[in-house]
């Protein structure tokens, strides 16, 4: 008897502390880099992300192999040469809204977010913060932002021959159409 | 001397035709042909998904044919997704998530959550949630 009621005390104040999750399975991640050698530009279509809106927990769960380029060459060097995606077939990011505050989910608008967390792209973790907007509408959440990353910072090397010619820096656009989750 | 501009002109043209080789062939190869590419391994949809949830014998990166009944067709911006679920997680339902080349979006319309379907396409991998099925089409195996 004593340990159901310990139970339902942790479950009653457990409770306040989950909200509302929202998903999306397909969320979209693009990078653009512009570079001398050619502009490179990949977008992936079928990515992951869930958010709290009560804690402000943010992740995201890209599969690499999914990135589409123009050319399929370049397609290939991605996947091959530049971030083993036989290796390390995903990237990830966790995260927290910072400003979760000034952040009304049922009240339909546009607010600007800053969220700060964790990515690992290539089996290297870096700090990312990144701003960018939540547009409440209809129930959803559409998260939209874009931040820069350097690829170095996650080991990526360019090969010798076109150093210099391809870019350093990525910018990463997200989009993500965020619904309820229906448990 | 006409020796010396033939060897130029045949070098000259050896170069050329290099030149557009690669250019054709190498730099701007065409994507792959999922439509048409002969599949690696036939399996269930759901023994597929116990292969990468149990990182038994993954299958990513190959053109792969799967068979089940669908838990459901979702449509999300331009795409359609042919879905089988097998267990719940943190992103809810979880399974295998095969979304379709343009040309079988409308014939998915026509699937019903009952049937049987055979989807071929690019397995991508699996992100910890689900096994992810890049440019499918719809098998008929009636043909």
């Amino acid at each position: 008897m004593k340990n159901v009621l310990i139970t339902i005390f942790i479950i009653l104040f457990a409770m306040p502390s989950f909200g509302q999750r929202f998903i999306t399975k397909t969320g979209k991640v693009s990078f653009y880099s512009d570079a001398p050698l050619e502009k490179i530009e990949a977008v992936n279509n079928t990515v992951n992300c869930a958010m709290d809106t009560q804690s402000g927990f943010f992740v995201v769960k890209i599969l690499m192999r999914s990135f589409v380029f123009e050319k399929e060459l370049m397609q290939e060097h991605f996947n091959e040469e530049y971030v083993e995606s036989e290796k390390f077939p995903n990237a990830f990011f966790k995260g927290q809204v910072q400003n979760l505050k000034q952040i009304n989910f049922k009240k339909e608008g546009i607010y600007p977010v800053t969220i700060a967390g964790q990515m690992t792209i290539h089996g290297k973790t870096q700090p990312v913060k990144a701003t960018g907007t939540f547009a409440i509408s209809k129930g959803a959440i559409i998260a939209s932002g874009k931040f820069p990353i350097k690829i170095s910072d996650y080991g990526i090397s360019i090969p010798g021959a076109v150093v210099g010619k391809i870019s350093e820096n990525v910018e990463i656009h997200v989009h993500f159409n965020l619904k309820p989750l229906k448990q | 001397m006409k020796k010396a501009i033939r060897i130029g002109a045949i070098g000259a043209i050896t170069a050329l035709l290099a030149v557009m080789y690669v250019w054709f062939f190498v730099y701007n190869k065409p994507h792959q042909n999922f439509e048409m590419a002969k599949p690696e391994k036939v399996l269930s949809a759901s023994q597929c998904f116990e292969n990468f949830s149990k990182n038994n014998t993954p299958d990513d990166g190959k053109v792969l044919e799967i068979y089940g009944i669908p838990s459901s067709i979702e449509t999300a911006d331009s795409m359609v997704v042919v879905c089988f679920y097998f267990k719940k997680g943190m992103f809810g339902d979880e399974g295998i998530r095969c979304t379709l080349l343009p040309k079988f979006q409308k014939a998915a319309s026509k699937l019903s959550t009952t049937d049987t379907v055979y989807i071929k396409g690019f397995c991508a991998g699996y992100n910890g949630t689900d096994v992810i099925f890049e440019k499918s089409s719809i098998i008929n195996k009636d043909k």
